[in-house]
């Protein structure tokens, strides 16, 4: 089977979980995962004869940087679809998948260096991957910063246009990957024609822990928008009390 | 075992940042439920008086 299908799979399946909506089973196996992650990670996958044994980051911070990407497409959907209807689920789904890439994005740019240092020999590089990952969580914590405090559908509308607008950021960096020539590798998961520069151990083990944080991503995501949501019913209560007291 | 730590390193920021976070989201939303059902509680009483 061509990686890049293999990578759908993973992707495409774990989110049915998500679907069932029974969160003890969502964190069962959940955990499962995790743990069938970790044991693969440590005891199954081989040591890469290069870098040694820190290559082993690579299942954890490549895995975090491919749900991040994907929490903000989402960001991107639902800023959209709230754009369109003007329903308060959909802003729920984007600031909650926003907060959740952000925490993604942060877990990527501390792993990167720790993996950059011993084989780079330096913490970070102004290079264009590296420059525009950091822009991209910038531009996402500026999203939340504008969602503090006040649930305003002036400023819901507004940080909806910036969630669409900084996903462009994404794109640039996957392209960035493949085309600049930087310290940054290129891509070794799917390669040109479908092809992957992973033995079949290292993409298997890759697999179970991209699997791993797509669950993780979507228990976080259910957590986060029942916290929205009692944010909202909690604000509509205390609307009519006032309301109340007031008359 | 040449750059052990670092490995160490990042997988313990992984996994600390993560349950920090889990953490952090159960508490926030129990609190919340919990001032919800007291408000809820007020607004019947108003409602009733």
């Amino acid at each position: 089977m061509p990686t890049w299908w293999a990578v759908m799979l993973v992707v495409m399946v774990f989110p049915g979980i998500y679907a069932c909506r029974n969160r003890v089973f969502h964190a069962l196996v959940l955990g499962l995962t995790m743990h069938i992650a970790l044991l693969l990670v440590f005891l199954y996958a081989p040591t890469e004869q290069m870098q040694g044994m820190v290559q082993k980051i690579f299942y954890f911070h490549v895995a975090a940087a491919l749900t991040m990407f994907g929490a903000f497409l989402l960001v991107c959907v639902a800023s959209s679809m709230y754009l369109w209807k003007q329903a308060e689920w959909w802003d729920a789904i984007a600031c909650s998948a926003a907060e959740i890439g952000v925490v993604f994005c942060t877990l990527v740019l501390i792993t990167g260096p720790l993996w950059a240092r011993p084989i780079w020999g330096t913490w970070w590089s102004w290079d264009p991957t590296l420059t525009l990952t950091l822009v991209l969580w910038l531009i996402y914590v500026a999203y939340l910063l504008l969602r503090l405090e006040t649930s305003a559908p002036q400023r819901a509308r507004f940080a909806a246009i910036v969630g669409i607008i900084g996903f462009v950021d994404v794109p640039l960096i996957r392209w960035s990957v493949e085309k600049w020539r930087t310290l940054h590798p290129k891509p070794v998961l799917v390669q040109a024609g479908g092809t992957t520069g992973l033995t079949s151990a290292m993409l298997l083990t890759f697999l179970v822990c991209l699997g791993a944080f797509v669950l993780l991503f979507f228990y976080l995501l259910r957590e986060r928008v029942s916290l929205a949501q009692s944010q909202h019913a909690l604000a509509v209560v205390r609307q009519e009390i006032d309301e109340h007291c007031a008359g | 075992m040449k750059n052990f730590w670092y490995l160490v390193a990042a997988y313990a920021t992984i996994w600390t940042a993560l349950w920090v976070y889990l953490l952090h989201l159960s508490q926030k939303n129990k609190a919340l439920r919990a001032e919800l059902r007291v408000l809820q509680a007020q607004l019947e009483k108003v409602l009733t008086k």
